[in-house]
């Protein structure tokens, strides 16, 4: 029985930019995550499984079906883009109803998918409220409503994570690991490790349109953890978290910024930092505005995995 | 067949939105209110007499039609939606919500030809029969209902005129990245130009064949017509129609096959 998804030798090049270089990796039931720094190849990639774009060598098939022009396979897959992109005059449910319409179903199922779209993405006190109005994080979750509401068989999320505060990543991998858990393949990109980890032990690693490495996560933890993990930090007041974080023995930097209200942390473990941090806000009553975990230190593991 | 219409709808509708809602819309109002204002300023100067001029209501009316409305408006409508359909979407970026759906992408082309029409009926036959009864209201009805005839003849020539223009655009818009200098130089140019000149070129003009059933002359076309024979009638609404037929039909075709990428 072939794999959900298979690509053969697959290359994209746009003129003299090779964007996908030779690809070839089967994907089955369940999550697997594309993780590679920014301009890896990973959007490039996933247009080219959902048939945005044709290869410009090698093969891609969904189903055992190439995907180019073949409509009828887009009724078994959804797919969340990465761009920011909307009707931003629509609301929340007339985006997701309108998108489900194009499926061909009736309104009675219109309505029923688009409730139960909104409600898994817990959108449901916002469905009326204008796209234009909704924060970056409620975004991202209607973007992963449209592409859940007719129940796809293969799910493609393209960085869905970005931009989401720590409570709306939290419940987003927790979506994709039951989507997972439920049978689905799904497919998601990232270039933050921690992120995919959380989501998946089942990894694409792509770099400079190659795939490096197939498989397990942890070969690849252990790289990176002998690598600082750099985390960037914006809160109500950085040097009352900075006194906090520097008693422990996997931080071994932090660095504040100019602006005042940022810092930014070097941890050897960062998922001991991950799980340690909430408390250590809610402790001492600092609110944080924003966390992100920079792309460089993700490239500096990829330049040592190329050598 | 039949599951097919729902999608179209729904393409059509979304397209109806964003078109409605864009600054294109605010202008081509403002141009089509112009016309009417020009209409205003005939009955004008035909009711107080302000000037001497020999001129009708009929008269003023047909020149309105044949300049303002089928050789500009029409023009000016269609190139502007027509070459937004698919554009707007591309660099909105929604396009991919579109291509993502279990519609072929004829389907989606022909939803949005179809709001395109919509759109552009809802500008330009509301200009033609507010400036028809600006110029032809009056204490005398006889007059009014004399020339509704001629009224439903340019409506029905504007429609079709919209089918062709409109598929003509659209076919830019899906094929060109920058479609509306291209369909700016075709539709003052090409049509502006060619259609005037003596032989069988003409006949290459969707210009030729609407002044070829044009109930009105304005002095280019009288010229026009002077030099070259009109083509008959029902020749030229049957290849009005083919011609929009194939201008969708390659529009279609186009959509299916082009691998549009996106900016990041």
């Amino acid at each position: 029985m072939s794999a959900v998804l298979e690509a053969r030798n697959l290359s994209k090049w746009y003129g003299q930019v090779i964007a996908v270089n030779g690809v070839s990796f089967s994907v089955d039931a369940g999550v697997t995550g594309l993780l590679g720094p920014n301009g890896a190849g990973k959007s490039t990639l996933m247009k080219m499984i959902m048939g945005q774009l044709r290869p410009s060598q090698g093969e891609i098939t969904v189903f055992g079906q190439r995907i180019w022009n073949n409509y009828p396979l887009f009724a078994r897959m959804g797919f969340c883009p990465e761009q920011d992109s909307f009707y931003e005059r629509m609301s929340g449910a007339e985006f997701v109803s309108s998108l489900l319409r194009l499926n061909g179903y009736s309104e009675e199922e219109v309505s029923r998918r688009t409730d139960a779209a909104l409600e898994r993405v817990r959108l449901t006190a916002d469905r009326d409220k204008k796209i234009a109005a909704y924060s970056k994080g409620m975004r991202q979750r209607i973007k992963m409503a449209q592409t859940v509401a007719h129940d796809p068989e293969v799910i493609i999320l393209d960085e869905p994570l970005a931009g989401m505060d720590p409570v709306g990543r939290h419940e987003a991998i927790q979506l994709v690991r039951d989507w997972g858990r439920e049978g689905k393949c799904v497919v998601v990109s990232s270039h933050i490790l921690h992120e995919i980890e959380a989501m998946t032990g089942n990894i694409l690693l792509m770099h400079n349109g190659r795939v490096l490495a197939e498989g397990d996560v942890h070969q690849i933890r252990e790289l990176i953890d002998k690598h600082p993990h750099n985390v960037h930090i914006r809160c109500s007041d950085p040097r009352r978290l900075a006194e906090a974080l520097v008693g422990f023995s996997d931080v071994v930097g932090v660095r504040f910024h100019p602006e005042g209200n940022a810092l930014t942390v070097e941890s050897r473990q960062p998922d001991a930092f991950y799980d340690r941090l909430p408390g250590l806000l809610l402790s001492r009553g600092i609110d944080l505005d924003e966390l992100t975990s920079p792309d460089d230190n993700l490239q500096a593991v990829f330049h040592y995995l190329v050598k | 067949m039949r599951n097919l219409v729902k999608p179209v709808k729904t393409i059509g509708l979304l397209t109806l939105d964003t078109l409605f809602w864009s600054k294109k819309t605010l202008f081509i109002a403002a141009v089509s209110l112009v016309i009417v204002g020009l209409a205003v300023l005939g009955r004008l100067i035909l009711s107080f007499s302000w000037i001497r001029v020999p001129f009708t209501p009929e008269q003023v009316f047909g020149t309105l039609m044949a300049t303002a409305v089928i050789h500009f408006l029409v023009t000016f409508v269609t190139l502007f939606y027509g070459t937004a359909l698919i554009s707007e979407e591309l660099e909105g970026r929604t396009i991919t919500y579109l291509f993502t759906r279990p519609v072929p992408k004829p389907a989606i082309m022909i939803g949005k030809y179809l709001a395109l029409v919509w759109i552009s009926s809802m500008l330009v036959i509301p200009t033609i029969l507010v400036s028809y009864l600006v110029l032809y209201l009056g204490p005398d009805t006889t007059r009014l209902m004399r020339d509704v005839g001629t009224l439903g003849k340019d409506v029905g020539i504007v429609f079709l005129a919209m089918l062709v223009y409109g598929a003509f655009f659209s076919l830019l818009g899906a094929w060109l990245k920058h479609p509306i200098l291209v369909g700016l130089i075709y539709a003052f140019g090409w049509e502006g130009i060619i259609s005037y000149l003596p032989g069988f070129t003409r006949k290459l003009t969707v210009t030729h064949y609407v002044q070829s059933i044009s109930p009105h002359a304005d002095t280019a076309s009288a010229i026009a017509m002077m030099i070259g024979e009109r083509t008959p009638a029902l020749e030229s609404v049957i290849t009005l129609v083919l011609m929009a037929a194939f201008f969708l039909a390659s529009a279609s075709l186009i959509l299916r096959e082009k691998e549009y990428v996106l900016e990041q």
